[in-house]
């Protein structure tokens, strides 16, 4: 066993490779691009765009050492079986689930927004789970896959911090699994928000887990990585 | 014999039903006039109570011992105090939560026992109010203020969200409640695990902020906030007397 230690907060987060999964969350058109269901519901997603350069980093590295890669995303059956009324109706009339948006019908599984952004497609062998919440556990596979293939920690990046990220972080905590939120691998479209949900994670000596921000992360891994001799 | 305090889920005589056509709704909410649907017979609403216990919000228990101000996280109990007498007059379910863990502590995560105890206040530790978050020890039980009244449920969950590893969502589908009002402690933590599990399995959600609290002031207005986001992403937030401004013996309008 590997044990590598990141500087984080509340204290520092440690880990064996072997038993980590990155996990990817939502970096789905709708959310991301500009032109997206996101956007057209009066979001800046500059803000979220921001995070794709350091999570293609984050994910670089991740395909190079064989850590578990697992990406996800939210969206619904095209017969909208999957979606409860409450979420459905919720929407602004005509900016509903289902409805046609720039980029195909909102949040509706094979649709071209629904897919995962180009800079972070999934490769062939990566998971993908498909949610009909925020949540990345309820109504998955996800707990299962995890417990087959033996991992107990979470990399924990993908849109937006304080929805999709906390609610599958929280639900991750209650399992038993230990978490590191990639602080500049995650998005919100509000900044306070941002901070807050960030803030909440490593409350009360890291309530939900734990916080670092990326260049920490893989700077623990490459300290980890034997020197060659000359 | 088996303690039924110790049981995952306890009830006792069967509640008496809304017999009177008492329902509930538009309630004046942010960021819609709550719930969706316009109007919910009580036989389908229930009160979730998250937590109410010593440990989190009386002397001498977790929260307490961990350094926190128990006067923050004991501010919602006279509103919640007021909207139970309100809710049991009026036919509409109520549900307590207790977190919690076996005396022999199988089901405690390892690392949730480790932060506990890097903090200064290890669950399963002896304290002032006994053995710290353990079910069956005083710190556990549910403050005076808002205990539990004969025939309301009553849910014990090993981890933050009231749904995971318990039968809360059997006991909802079973007793055909489809609308939540969520109060108890704390804001960001419990109720917002719940809220969020509530949300993701189809409830219709209502967040009571006089009836809630958290151990930094901060956090309970940001987790409130967040409810009112990209149109209710999680639900709405009110006030108890939204609620009761809003129960009429109207039925079906």
């Amino acid at each position: 066993m590997t044990e590598i230690i990141v500087e984080a907060a509340p204290s520092p987060f440690r880990f064996d490779p072997a038993s980590t999964a990155l996990v990817l969350i939502d970096m789905q058109r709708d959310f991301v691009e500009p032109g997206g269901f996101g956007e057209s519901l009066g979001n800046d997603v500059s803000i979220l765009q921001a995070v794709v350069p350091p999570l293609q980093a984050v994910l670089a590295d991740a395909r190079e050492r064989g850590l578990t890669v697992i990406h996800t995303r939210e969206g619904h059956r095209p017969d909208l079986s999957d979606c409860p009324p409450a979420k459905l109706m919720r929407g602004a009339p005509s900016m509903r689930i289902g409805d046609p948006g720039p980029k195909g019908r909102i949040l509706v599984r094979g649709e071209y927004g629904h897919d995962i952004i180009d800079d972070l497609a999934p490769l062939p062998g990566e998971v993908v789970i498909d949610k009909p919440g925020k949540g990345s556990f309820y109504a998955t596979g996800l707990d299962d896959l995890l417990q087959a293939s033996g991992i107990t920690s979470l990399i924990v990046t993908g849109v937006t911090t304080e929805v999709c990220v906390h609610t599958t972080v929280r639900e991750a905590n209650d399992r038993g699994y230990e978490c590191l939120v990639l602080s500049d691998c995650v998005g919100s479209y509000f900044p306070e928000f941002q901070k807050a949900a960030l803030a909440m994670i490593s409350a009360q000596g890291g309530i939900f887990g734990w916080v670092a921000p990326s260049p920490d992360y893989l700077s623990a891994l490459t300290a980890d990585e034997p020197t060659l001799s000359a | 014999m088996i303690d039924a305090r110790t049981t995952n889920v306890t009830r006792a005589p069967a509640r008496v039903g809304s017999t009177d056509g008492w329902s509930v709704g538009p309630v004046a909410a942010r960021p819609y006039a709550w719930p969706y649907d316009g109007r919910v017979d009580t036989r389908h609403l229930a009160v979730i109570c998250i937590d109410w216990q010593v440990d989190f919000c009386g002397a001498g228990g977790y929260v307490d011992r961990m350094g926190y101000d128990i006067r923050l996280t004991r501010a919602g109990l006279p509103a919640t105090a007021m909207l139970l007498e309100h809710a049991r007059a009026t036919g509409m379910t109520v549900i307590h939560t207790r977190e919690g863990h076996a005396p022999d502590l199988g089901d405690l995560p390892a690392n949730k026992r480790w932060r506990s105890a890097q903090i200064g206040a290890e669950i399963g530790s002896a304290g002032p109010r006994g053995r710290i978050l353990v079910r069956g020890e005083p710190g556990w039980e549910i403050v005076p203020e808002v205990a539990p009244a004969p025939g309301e449920f009553v849910v014990d969950k090993p981890g933050k969200g009231a749904f995971y590893a318990t039968n809360l969502d059997l006991l909802l589908r079973t007793n055909q409640i489809t609308h939540l009002l969520l109060t108890g402690i704390t804001t960001d933590v419990c109720v917002h695990t719940t809220m969020r599990e509530a949300n993701d399995r189809g409830y219709e959600c209502l967040v009571l902020a006089d009836c809630t609290g958290a151990t930094d002031p901060s956090n309970h207005d940001a987790a409130l906030h967040m409810v009112t986001m990209q149109g209710g992403v999680f639900g709405a937030v009110a006030e108890a007397a939204d609620v009761i401004a809003a129960t009429d013996r109207g039925g079906e309008q």
